[in-house]
């Protein structure tokens, strides 16, 4: 697993409401956000939540090239064209295209990324995580510490108004229980 | 029916019950009251999920909108 991730927009302002959000530091070197985040944040907390990761290399503003906007606009076009699938746009487009060059992990909660990544071939190999696997990784390793795992999901829903799928979330914490007994 | 298709359903499948849930959740009244340009970003909002090109319709920041799309009781299903 890569050090280093690239984080869209959407994902990091979802992310930040949670108490716990300092933990996504203790899986990532650093999180490269796009220069864009800067203007989509006014809230107090969360600005100086960035601005201190900012400061101290955990987060690190990410400033696309022309090639990956080019690359970026043609996969946008792309989903645009594929019946069934949900479009993309630019600010998951450039993280998937990032994810694909440097082999960063993907954090997004876009639908569309996650399609993408399922079914077009060249970016089969490009890891996309929601706060899903996030927090499931830091149960895993041992950041996130507790004998009633779904208690930590719950509360991100909540303190987050995010709503996991049920299937997926099934999933994940039947696994997590798996390794935990497998270890054990 | 191909492996692609095969996804696509699924993950239509997924999107489904992704609005349902969006919708069944929803605080309408508090939607039904806003002004004409929030009113319409939320109502994307709970259609699609996509909260980027919902803050751009809204004319307000990602954040902003993300705390309008909590005041309207519609969960980020993801």
């Amino acid at each position: 697993m890569s050090d280093f991730a690239i984080a869209d927009t959407c994902f990091l302002i979802d992310w930040s409401l949670w108490k716990k959000r300092d933990i996504i530091f203790q899986i990532f070197k650093t999180i490269f956000v796009p220069e864009a985040i800067l203007n989509e944040v006014k809230s107090e907390g969360v600005i100086s939540w960035i601005a201190e990761a900012l400061a101290q290399g955990k987060l690190s503003l990410f400033t696309e090239t022309s090639e990956i906007l080019e690359e970026a606009r043609s996969l946008i076009e792309r989903s645009r064209m594929t019946p069934g699938i949900r479009g993309v746009d630019l600010p998951e487009a450039i993280c998937l295209v990032v994810g694909k060059r440097r082999g960063y992990m993907v954090l997004t909660e876009n639908r569309g990324a996650l399609m993408i990544v399922n079914l077009f071939e060249e970016f089969s190999n490009v890891k996309v995580w929601r706060a899903l696997e996030v927090i499931a990784e830091a149960i895993r390793r041992g950041i996130l510490q507790t004998p009633h795992i779904e208690n930590i999901f719950m509360e991100y829903e909540v303190e987050t108004k995010h709503r996991f799928p049920r299937v997926d979330l099934d999933n994940v914490i039947r696994k997590l229980r798996e390794e935990a007994r497998e270890v054990a | 029916m191909s492996v692609m298709s095969n996804k696509i359903e699924k993950m239509r499948i997924l999107d489904l019950e992704a609005k349902e849930i969006r919708r069944r959740e929803a605080n309408w009244e508090f939607i039904e009251k806003q002004p004409p340009r929030l009113k319409a970003a939320l109502k994307y909002y709970v259609e699609t999920g996509d909260l980027y090109v919902a803050s751009r319709i809204a004319g307000m920041t990602i954040e902003e909108f993300n705390i309008l799309r909590i005041k309207a009781n519609i969960p980020n299903v993801v």
